[in-house]
C-alpha cells in the first residue's frame, strides 16, 4: 500500500475538483432524488384528498391551517440565495489561497511526459479511447452525447413532470440521465484521472505508479478470434455482429420500457420518430458498458473491423 | 401556537448560518491577505533580518576599527606625515585664500555683470545671422547684415561691480574681448591655486596611502557609508537584470551580503549563511554579477523569491537546480568548456583530468577531449577543401585566359582578363602554402596520438603469461588504485579475453641483457624523476605520483629483456603500424622493398605506401637519455619489486586457438581498444554515450531503473544523484534487474574515492547545454588562447609532475620525503612561473625539443647537469613545442614574435670590474653556479653563465638578481646580494676597489657582463678566482 | 436540517480544499556557535621561584663516531680558518662523559593554554669559519635571532622550514647583524648556506619557554615549569626523538634522562 503515492495524486491541485466530484455528485443526486420523493408522496396525498387539495397551496410542505398562502421572495428566498453565495465565496478564497496553479516544466517537444493526460474534464474521452478506436471515442460518441442531451426533452413531452423535482414523472428519463452521467461519465472521469498510470495501464488506488511496469495483454479482433481473415469477411462477420447486438438491445430496451404501467402510457403517447430517437440513443449509449464490459473482460478490441472505421 | 404549527419559511431563522459563513469569509480573505503580503514573500523577513544584524555588525566592526585606526594615526611615521602635510598646506593657504579672493570676490561678479547684457546682443546676432543664411533675396541678406553691424555698433553703458569701477560705454566686440580676458585670467588663477596646494594635496594622499595600506579591513569612512546607506535601507526585492540575456536574478533579496564592501562571515551575522559574503571577490571581479547574473554559474531558479527550495531550483520540474557547494565548480564548465585547466576551479580541473587519464574519454565521447583525433580529421578536410578550392581557381585562370585571346574581347578586357587570371594563379601558390603547413602537421599527429592504456600489442614480449588471468580478474586488487578499472567478467569471459590479447600480440625477438646493480637501479628511480609520475609502495608506504602506474610489484608480471627497452626508450615499438593499411609491418614489408627494417621518427614513412607511420609507442611515457647500463640498473631495480606470495596458476590455456574468437567478440563488447592499441582493433569505436550535454539531458533519459523511486524517496532522483551512484557503482542501475549478460550495463568499476566521484559529478554537471548566449563562453581571441591550448599539452606530458607551473601548485617532489632534506631540496626540478619572461623562446624551443642541448653527448642535462633528476626527451612534436613555448610565453604577458634586447656593450675597464666582482670573496656566485670543472660542479647548485646569454632575457636576469625569492619561494639563490642607493643598485658586499667612483648600476653591469660572457672568459675568472684564493 | 446537510457537504468540500496546501515559508535560520576566543589572554612569565624544575642528561651508547674532516677545499679562506685543525661535521657530537651535544630538549605538549612572555634578548648565531656557531639553538616563536658574519667571505643564511616562511639572504663578510625571527613553533628549522653546503645549523622555534640544548656536558635544564604533567622530547638531528613523559609539582625538582643509539 504505497500511501506516498496515493497522497500525491489526490493532492495534486488538477485533480482536487475529481476528488470534490466524488463526494459532491453522489451527494447531490441524492439530495435531488430525496426531494423529489416528498414531492410525489405529497402530490398522491393531495390527489387521495381533494378538499385539502382545494385548500393547500404548497407544494413541499404538508398542509397546516392558518399558514399564508404565499411565501414572498424578499426575504424569503434572497437570505437563503445569499447565504449561499457567501458560503461559495468562501471555498473560492480558500482553494485560490491554498492550491497554486499546477505548473511544471518548460515543454519539451522531444519528451512527453508519461502519463499524459487530458484536463480533467476531458478524461472521460480519453478514457473512451481505450476502448473505441479515435474516430468514435474522439467525434462521434461526444457528438452524440450532444445531441443525445438536448433530444431529452423532445423524448420526455409529460407535461405534469414541469417545473418541481419529481421521480414519477420522469423516472425513465432520470434513470437513464443518471445511467449516463454518473455510472459512465464520471466514473471514466475518475478512472482516468486516479487510477489510470504510466503507459496509461490500471493502476488500483494505493499501488505504485512504477514506470517500469510491464503487462502482458493481447487484445484481438472478434473476428480474428473466429479466425475470420479476409477483408471482406471481416467487415460482413462484423457487420452481422454489431446487428445482432443492435436487434437485442432494442428488443431489451423495448421490454424496459413497456415494463410498467405507465411507462406503456408514455410509450402510448409517444410518436414514431420520438420512440425511434430514443432507441437509437439508448441502444448507443448501451453499448458504452457494453464495449468495455467485453475489453476488459474478453481482452477483445474491435467487433466490427472496416478500412474506413473500427467498432 | 404550538412549534411544529410554526410556518418553518416565516418563522425559521438563518442568522446564526449567515453570521458563522460571514465570520469564514472575513477570515478567509485575512488570510488570504497576509498570505499575500508575507506567505507567499518570505524574502522580506530575510531583509529586515538582514537590516538588523548588519547594522549591529557594523558598530561593533567601527568600534574595532576604530581602534586600530586610532593606533595606526598614534604612529610616529603618520604623525610625521600627518605634520608635513599640516605644514605643506599652512605654508600654501595664504596665497591660495588670496587668490579664492580675487577670484570669488572680484572677478566671477565682474563676469557675471558683463555677461547678460553681452548674452542679449550676441542671441539677437545670432537669430538674424540665421535669417540671412536662410533669406533667398540679397537685398534681405543685406538689409539684415547692415542690421547685425547696427547692434555691433551700438554702444551700451555697463558698470561692473568693485572699486573704483566707473561706468564704462562698451561696443558688443569690445565686450566679447573684456568678457573673455576674465574668463582666462579666471582660469589662470584657479590653475595657479592647483599649483599652489599641489605639494599638500600630494602629501595629504601619501598620508591617507599610508593609512590604508595598513587597514586589512574597510576603513571606518567604508563603514560610516554604509551606515549611511542602512539608514535608509528599504524591503524591496532586489534583482539583476541582464537585458540581452534576458536574465532576473532576485538571488540578492534574501543573500544582501553577497556584494557588500565590509566582509561579512557567518558568525559576524549571527550565524545566519545566508547572509555572508561572496567567498571569492576576486571571482565577482572577473564575472561582475551586474553582466553575468547568478544562477549562470550557480544554478537555481533566479525569479523565484516564494521559498528557499524553489529558489534554489530544488523543487519538481525545475531543471537547472542550484550546484551543491561539493559541485559549485559545475558552473565553469559550461563557458570554460574548451579548457582541461582552468584557474580557480579545482576540483572542476581535477574531474577533467580523471575524465582524461583515467580513459573515461575511451569510451565515452566528449567534444574537446580527443583533440589529436579530432584535429587529424579537420586537418585533411581542410586539405580536401584547398585542393578543390586549388583546382577551381586554375581552371577559371584558364577560362578567362581563353577569354582575353579571344580576338572579340577588346583590349582593355583583354588586360583585365590575364590580370584577374594571374591573381587567381597567384594566390593558388598562397593555398599550397597552407596544404603544405597541413601536411605537416597531419604527419605530426599521428605521433600525438596517445593511449591511455599500454600498448596490448607488445604483451607477448613484455608480460609473464600467467599473469594476465590474474591482472583481468581485478586489477585494483592486484594494484590498488590503477587505472585499469575492474570488468565484471566471470572466468570464461577472462580466459577468452586473455587468449584473445595473448594471440593477437606480435611476435618480436628481444635482445638477451645481461643483469644490472638494482642498488644503483633504486637510486636512480628515486632520483632521476620516475616518481614523478610512477609510484613506489603500497598502503601508506606510497611514494610518488599518480599519473603513471604503482611499480611495487613489477616484478611480477615483467620480462626482465622488455623492461630494459622501455627504461632505455619506452617509445620504441617491435613493430611499425601503418595508419593506412591498418596493419603493423613485418621486415618482410621492408625486404619487398629491399628497405632495411629499421623504424624511427627519421623513418617514418611506410614502405608499401609511402603513408606516415605510427613508430612510437603511443604513451606520454619519454626517455630520460639514459646510458644501457643505467637502464639495466632500474629494470633489475624493478625486477625486485615482488608482493610476498607471488605465485601464478599455470596459463597456457591462453595459447588455445579456439578461444581467440570468443575473446575479439569479448574485447569488442568490453571496448578493451578504447584504452590499449590492440592489433586488430586500432580503428574500434567507442562504446559509451557521448557525455559532452550529459548534464542537461532530461531526467526521464538517465535510467534509474528500478531505483527510480527509492531515489525519489531519498532525494537524489537528480542528475548529480545519478551520476554520484553510477560512479561509485557502475553497476548499480543493474539492481534487482532480470538480464542477460550482454545486455549488462558495461561500465567497469573505477574505484574512485568520495573526492574523486565529487570532482567527476562536477564535470557532468557541468556539461551542460550552455544557458548563456555563446558570447558568454570563454574563447579569447588573444595570447590567453595559447594558455588554453597549452594546458592541454602541460596535463598531457604530466609536467607539473616535476614543475611548479603556476602558483599554489606542488610537486611530486614536494612530497617525497627523500626530498624533503635540507640538501636534497636543492635537487627539486626548477620552477617554470614566469618561465616566459625569463628564458628566450627561440632556445625554450630547442631545449624542449632535446633537453641534452647536445647532439653527441645526451647522457646529461642542458641546462642543470649537477641536478640528479633529469628533464626527459618527450620528443614533442613540432606542434606541441609550439604550443608550449607560446603557452609559457603567454603565461608570462611576453609580446611575440621575440625580439632580443639590445645591451651597450661593455667597455674594457668594464669588463675588469665585473671580472673582479664576480672573483671577489664578496661575491660568491662562482661558488654555485657551474664553471666547468667537472670537481666544482659536482658541488654546484646553479647553471653555467656561459649558457645565460642564448638562454635568458636580460630584463627578467637583473630583477631575478634583485630579489629571486620573490620569484621562486626557497630558491637557493639569495637575496639581498644588492641594496638600493640613490635610484640605483650596488653591491651589498665589498666592492674591489676598481668599482670606486662607478656611477652605473651594479646590477645592471653583471647582467651585461653575463650576456657577453664567453668560456675563455671563464677559464680567466676561474684562474682568477683561484688566485684570489690563496 | 436541510441547512445541516449543506454544512457538512461544505465541510468536506473545505477538508478536500485544504489539501495540496504551500508549506509556510522556511528561513535558514541556524545558529552555529562562534569561534572559540584565542586562549591565555595576558602573557605569562615562567616562575622561577616556585616554579618546578626539570633537569637532566642526553646519554650516548655506541662507538664514538669518527667523523672525517670536512672538504672545504672548495673555498681556500675556509680551508684558511681550520689550516690547523681540520674541522668535524657536528651532526652527532659525543662529549668525553659519552654524552650527546647538540640534543634539542623541550616541552612537546601538557602545558596550559596560554601566552607566553617572549624573550627579547636576541638569540645569536654566527658563521665563524664557515661553520654556523652555535650549531643548535633554541629561540621563541618571534624571539629575535642575530645572525653576524665573522669569516670575511660572504655567506647566505637560508633556513628551511615548513610552516614558518622561508627565506634565503645573503650576507657580505663585515656587514651589520641581521635581525630575524620566527613566529610559529617549529621544532626542528634547518639552516643552511647555499655557498657553502656543509654548513649546516638547527633552530628550534618554540612557542614557549620551556626549551634546551645540551652542552659539553651533555646535560640540560628546564626551569620555572608550573605543575603539571607533560610529554618532554629530545630531538637529535640524527638520531630522530625520543618522548618522556614527566609531572611535577610546584617547587619541586625532577631529573629526566634521555638516551640515543649509535
Amino acid at each position: 500500500m504505497d500511501l506516498h503515492q496515493l497522497w500525491t495524486i489526490l493532492s495534486t491541485p488538477d485533480n482536487v475538483p475529481i476528488v470534490l466530484l466524488l463526494f459532491v455528485v453522489p451527494f447531490y443526486t441524492w439530495y435531488g432524488l430525496r426531494q423529489a420523493f416528498a414531492n410525489d408522496k405529497l402530490i398522491a396525498q393531495l390527489e387521495s384528498d381533494p378538499a385539502m387539495a382545494k385548500t393547500h397551496h404548497r407544494k413541499i410542505q404538508p398542509f397546516k391551517p392558518g399558514w399564508t398562502r404565499e411565501v414572498h421572495v424578499w426575504p424569503y428566498l434572497l437570505r437563503i440565495e445569499f447565504l449561499a453565495a457567501i458560503i461559495v465565496t468562501v471555498i473560492l478564497m480558500v482553494w485560490s489561497i491554498t492550491l497554486n496553479a499546477p505548473l511544471e516544466e518548460p515543454s519539451n517537444p522531444t519528451l512527453t511526459m508519461n502519463p499524459s493526460k487530458a484536463p480533467w474534464y476531458f478524461l472521460g474521452l480519453q478514457e473512451m479511447l481505450v476502448y473505441f478506436d479515435p474516430w468514435m471515442a474522439g467525434v462521434v460518441m461526444p457528438s452524440l452525447i450532444i445531441v443525445g442531451l438536448m433530444v431529452i426533452p423532445y423524448i420526455d413531452t409529460n407535461p405534469l413532470g414541469n417545473g418541481y423535482y419529481t421521480l414519477k414523472q420522469r423516472k425513465f428519463s432520470i434513470l437513464t440521465f443518471i445511467f449516463g452521467f454518473i455510472v459512465l461519465w464520471v466514473s471514466m472521469i475518475v478512472i482516468g484521472t486516479l487510477i489510470r498510470g504510466p503507459g496509461w495501464m490500471w493502476f488500483w488506488p494505493g499501488t505504485t505508479w512504477d514506470h517500469n511496469r510491464l503487462i502482458f495483454e493481447v487484445n484481438r479482433d472478434l473476428p480474428d478470434i473466429f479466425g475470420i481473415s479476409g477483408r471482406v469477411g471481416k467487415i460482413i462477420f462484423g457487420a452481422m455482429v454489431v446487428g445482432l447486438y443492435l436487434a437485442a438491445a432494442g428488443v431489451l430496451m423495448h421490454k424496459l420500457i413497456t415494463k410498467t404501467a405507465f411507462n406503456r402510457k408514455i410509450y402510448a403517447r409517444m410518436s414514431v420518430l420520438q420512440y425511434v430517437v430514443m432507441q437509437t440513443f439508448l441502444i448507443v449509449m448501451l453499448a458504452l458498458p457494453v464495449k468495455i464490459l467485453i475489453r476488459l473482460m474478453f481482452r477483445i478490441k474491435y467487433i466490427w473491423v472496416t478500412p474506413w472505421f473500427n467498432i | 401556537m404550538s412549534d411544529q404549527d410554526k410556518d418553518p419559511v416565516l418563522h425559521s431563522s438563518l442568522s446564526k448560518h449567515l453570521f458563522i459563513w460571514s465570520a469564514l469569509l472575513v477570515i478567509s480573505m485575512v488570510w488570504g491577505l497576509w498570505d499575500e503580503m508575507y506567505g507567499i514573500r518570505p524574502w522580506k523577513s530575510y531583509e529586515a533580518r538582514f537590516e538588523k544584524l548588519y547594522s549591529k555588525y557594523l558598530a561593533t566592526a567601527k568600534t574595532g576599527q576604530a581602534a586600530t585606526e586610532r593606533q595606526i594615526k598614534g604612529s610616529p611615521e603618520y604623525q610625521r606625515l600627518d605634520r608635513e602635510m599640516q605644514a605643506a598646506e599652512k605654508a600654501a593657504i595664504p596665497e591660495a585664500s588670496a587668490i579664492d579672493k580675487e577670484v570669488n570676490e572680484s572677478l566671477v561678479p565682474k563676469i557675471l555683470a558683463l555677461n547678460d547684457p553681452f548674452q542679449v546682443t550676441r542671441a539677437h546676432i545670432g537669430s538674424l545671422t540665421y535669417e540671412i543664411e536662410v533669406s533667398t533675396s540679397d537685398s534681405r541678406k543685406d538689409s539684415l547684415r547692415q542690421e547685425i553691424q547696427k547692434l555691433k555698433d551700438e554702444v551700451q553703458k555697463i558698470q561692473l561691480p568693485g572699486p573704483g569701477e566707473e561706468p564704462r560705454s562698451m561696443k558688443f566686440d569690445d565686450m566679447a574681448k573684456l568678457l573673455q580676458d576674465m574668463k582666462d585670467k579666471k582660469a589662470a588663477l584657479l590653475q595657479k591655486r592647483v599649483d599652489v596646494m599641489k605639494k599638500a594635496t600630494e602629501l595629504r594622499a601619501g598620508r591617507d596611502q599610508y593609512l590604508s595600506d595598513r587597514l586589512a579591513d574597510a576603513s571606518t569612512d567604508t563603514i560610516a557609508a554604509v551606515e549611511n546607506s542602512l539608514a535608509n535601507f528599504d524591503i524591496r526585492i532586489r534583482q539583476i537584470h541582464v537585458k540581452d540575456v534576458d536574465l532576473v536574478d532576485r538571488c540578492e533579496s534574501c543573500h544582501l551580503g553577497a556584494r557588500e564592501p565590509v566582509v561579512l562571515t557567518k558568525a559576524a551575522m549571527g550565524g545566519e549563511a545566508v547572509f555572508t559574503s561572496h567567498p571569492s571577490k576576486e571571482l565577482l571581479k572577473i564575472h561582475d554579477p551586474e553582466k553575468f547574473g547568478c544562477t549562470p554559474c550557480h544554478g537555481g531558479n533566479g525569479a523565484a523569491l516564494s521559498s528557499v527550495e524553489k529558489a534554489h531550483g530544488y523543487n519538481k520540474y525545475w531543471l537547472w537546480p542550484m550546484h551543491h557547494k561539493e559541485n559549485i565548480d559545475a558552473g565553469c564548465q559550461q563557458c570554460h568548456v574548451k579548457e582541461i585547466v582552468t584557474e580557480m576551479a579545482d576540483t572542476l580541473n581535477a574531474g577533467r583530468e580523471i575524465f582524461r587519464l583515467r580513459g573515461c574519454r575511451g569510451c565515452h565521447r566528449y567534444e574537446g577531449f580527443d583533440r589529436e583525433a579530432d584535429e587529424i580529421a579537420s586537418v585533411n578536410q581542410q586539405i580536401r577543401q584547398f585542393e578543390q578550392q586549388k583546382a577551381e581557381w586554375l581552371r577559371e585562370a584558364g577560362f578567362k585566359e581563353q577569354k582575353a585571346n579571344n580576338p572579340r574581347t577588346s583590349d582593355a578586357d583583354a588586360k583585365k582578363l590575364n590580370a584577374e587570371a594571374n591573381d587567381l594563379k597567384v594566390r593558388s601558390t598562397g593555398l599550397d602554402a597552407k596544404m603544405e603547413q597541413l601536411d605537416m602537421r597531419s604527419h605530426e599527429l599521428v605521433r600525438e596520438v596517445k593511449k591511455i592504456g599500454p600498448s596490448l600489442k607488445e604483451v607477448r614480449v613484455k608480460l609473464r603469461k600467467e599473469w594476465v588471468p590474474i591482472w583481468l580478474q581485478d586489477p585494483h586488487k592486484w594494484r590498488e588504485g590503477t587505472k585499469m578499472p575492474t570488468f565484471r567478467l566471470d572466468a570464461d569471459e577472462i580466459r577468452a579475453i586473455g587468449a584473445f590479447i595473448w594471440q593477437s600480440g606480435v611476435q618480436g625477438e628481444l635482445p638477451q641483457q645481461k643483469p644490472g646493480d638494482p642498488e644503483k637501479g633504486k637510486e636512480a628511480f628515486e632520483t632521476r624523476g620516475c616518481m614523478a609520475c610512477h609510484s613506489m609502495g603500497e598502503g601508506n608506504q606510497k611514494q610518488g605520483g599518480t599519473f603513471a602506474a604503482n611499480l611495487s610489484r613489477e616484478g611480477e608480471k615483467a620480462n626482465y629483456d622488455y623492461l630494459v627497452r622501455w627504461v632505455h626508450n619506452p617509445r620504441q615499438r617491435t613493430a611499425p603500424y601503418c595508419t593506412f593499411e591498418k596493419k603493423d609491418l613485418t621486415k618482410a614489408d621492408y625486404d619487398k622493398h629491399n628497405l632495411p627494417y629499421v623504424f624511427d621518427l627519421e623513418h617514418s614513412r611506410c614502405p608499401n605506401d609511402g603513408h606516415e607511420l605510427q613508430v612510437q609507442q603511443m604513451t606520454p611515457m619519454p626517455s630520460l637519455r639514459l646510458t644501457e647500463d643505467e637502464a639495466r640498473d632500474i629494470a633489475s631495480y624493478l625486477m625486485t619489486r615482488k608482493g610476498t606470495n607471488a605465485s601464478y596458476a599455470n596459463a597456457d590455456y591462453l595459447d588455445d586457438p579456439n578461444l581467440r574468437n570468443a575473446g575479439l567478440a569479448k574485447v569488442r563488447f568490453y571496448g578493451c581498444a578504447a584504452c590499449h592499441e590492440i592489433s586488430g582493433l586500432e580503428e574500434e569505436q567507442r562504446i559509451g554515450t557521448e557525455l559532452t550535454k550529459e548534464g542537461s539531458k532530461p531526467l526521464e533519459r538517465l535510467d534509474f531503473a528500478l531505483l527510480g523511486h527509492e531515489a525519489e524517496r531519498e532525494g537524489w532522483y537528480t542528475h548529480k544523484g545519478f551520476f554520484e551512484h553510477k560512479l561509485e557503482n557502475p553497476a548499480v542501475y543493474d539492481q534487482g534487474k532480470e538480464k542477460a549478460r550482454q545486455d549488462r550495463l558495461k561500465m567497469p568499476n573505477f574505484n574512485l574515492s568520495k573526492a574523486e566521484i565529487d570532482a567527476v559529478t562536477t564535470f557532468l554537471e557541468g556539461s551542460v547545454d550552455a544557458s548563456v548566449p555563446p558570447k558568454y563562453f570563454y574563447q579569447p581571441a588573444d595570447q590567453r588562447q595559447d594558455i588554453i591550448d597549452g594546458w592541454w599539452v602541460v596535463r598531457k606530458y604530466n609536467c607539473m609532475g616535476c614543475h611548479r607551473v603556476h602558483t599554489a601548485q606542488t610537486t611530486i617532489f614536494d612530497t617525497l620525503t627523500k626530498y624533503q632534506d635540507p640538501d636534497w631540496k636543492d635537487q627539486k626540478p626548477p620552477t617554470l612561473i614566469g618561465e616566459g619572461a625569463r628564458v628566450r623562446p627561440d632556445w625554450l624551443m630547442r631545449f624542449l625539443g632535446n633537453p641534452a642541448l647536445s647532439e653527441n653527448d645526451t647522457n646529461r642535462d642542458g641546462v642543470r647537469q649537477y641536478l640528479k633528476v633529469r628533464m626527459p626527451t618527450f620528443s614533442f612534436s613540432d606542434g606541441e613545442l609550439r604550443k608550449l613555448v607560446r603557452f609559457f610565453e603567454a603565461l608570462s604577458s611576453q609580446s611575440q614574435p621575440f625580439i632580443a634586447e639590445q645591451l651597450d656593450p661593455l667597455s674594457d675597464q668594464e669588463r675588469g670590474m665585473a671580472r673582479s666582482l664576480f672573483s671577489s670573496e664578496g661575491a660568491p656566485c662562482l661558488k654555485c653556479h657551474m664553471t666547468g670543472d667537472a670537481q666544482h660542479d659536482a658541488r654546484a647548485t646553479a647553471p653555467n653563465f656561459t649558457v645565460a646569454r642564448e638562454r635568458l632575457k636580460p630584463g627578467w636576469t637583473k630583477r631575478w638578481m634583485l630579489n629571486p625569492a620573490m620569484m621562486s619561494p626557497g630558491t637557493a639563490m639569495p637575496s639581498g646580494l644588492f641594496r638600493h642607493e640613490e635610484n640605483r643598485w650596488v653591491f651589498a658586499g665589498p666592492t674591489p676597489s676598481s668599482f670606486s667612483g662607478y656611477p652605473k648600476d651594479h646590477a645592471d653591469l653583471l647582467v651585461r657582463y653575463m650576456f657577453q660572457f664567453t668560456p675563455d672568459e671563464l677559464n680567466r675568472l676561474r684562474s682568477s678566482a683561484g688566485s684570489s684564493g690563496n | 436540517m436541510k441547512k445541516i446537510l449543506i454544512g457538512i457537504g461544505l465541510a468536506c468540500v473545505l477538508s478536500l480544499a485544504g489539501c495540496g496546501g504551500g508549506g509556510a515559508p522556511e528561513t535558514a535560520k541556524k545558529l552555529e556557535p562562534t569561534a572559540p576566543a584565542a586562549g591565555g589572554g595576558a602573557a605569562a612569565v615562567p616562575d622561577e621561584a616556585n616554579g618546578a624544575t626539570i633537569t637532566g642528561k642526553v646519554t650516548f651508547d655506541g662507538a664514538k663516531p669518527a667523523g672525517k674532516a670536512i672538504d672545504m677545499s672548495a673555498n681556500p679562506v675556509c680551508m684558511r680558518a681550520h689550516a690547523s685543525s681540520p674541522q668535524k661535521p657536528e651532526d652527532v657530537v659525543v662529549n668525553d662523559n659519552g654524552t650527546l651535544k647538540y640534543t634539542f630538549v623541550w616541552i612537546k605538549s601538557g602545558l596550559p593554554d596560554q601566552n607566553w612572555q617572549v624573550a627579547t634578548t636576541p638569540v645569536s648565531l654566527d658563521q665563524n669559519g664557515c661553520m654556523y656557531s652555535p650549531h643548535m639553538i633554541g629561540v621563541m616563536a618571534g624571539q629575535p635571532i642575530a645572525i653576524k658574519n665573522s669569516d670575511p667571505t660572504n655567506h647566505n643564511i637560508h633556513p628551511q622550514p615548513s610552516t614558518n616562511q622561508e627565506w634565503n639572504e645573503s650576507q657580505a663578510p663585515g656587514s651589520a647583524d641581521k635581525n630575524q625571527s620566527f613566529a610559529r613553533q617549529e621544532v626542528m628549522i634547518p639552516v643552511k648556506c647555499n655557498i657553502h653546503p656543509w654548513m649546516r645549523a638547527y633552530i628550534g622555534v618554540v612557542a614557549h619557554p620551556f626549551f634546551a640544548v645540551t652542552g659539553s656536558d651533555g646535560t640540560f635544564t628546564i626551569k620555572g615549569l608550573p605543575p603539571g604533567t607533560y610529554t618532554i622530547e629530545a630531538w637529535h638531528e640524527k638520531y630522530g626523538t625520543s618522548d618522556q613523559t614527566i609531572t611535577v609539582g610546584a617547587k619541586e625538582s625532577k631529573t629526566q634522562d634521555f638516551s640515543f643509539k649509535g
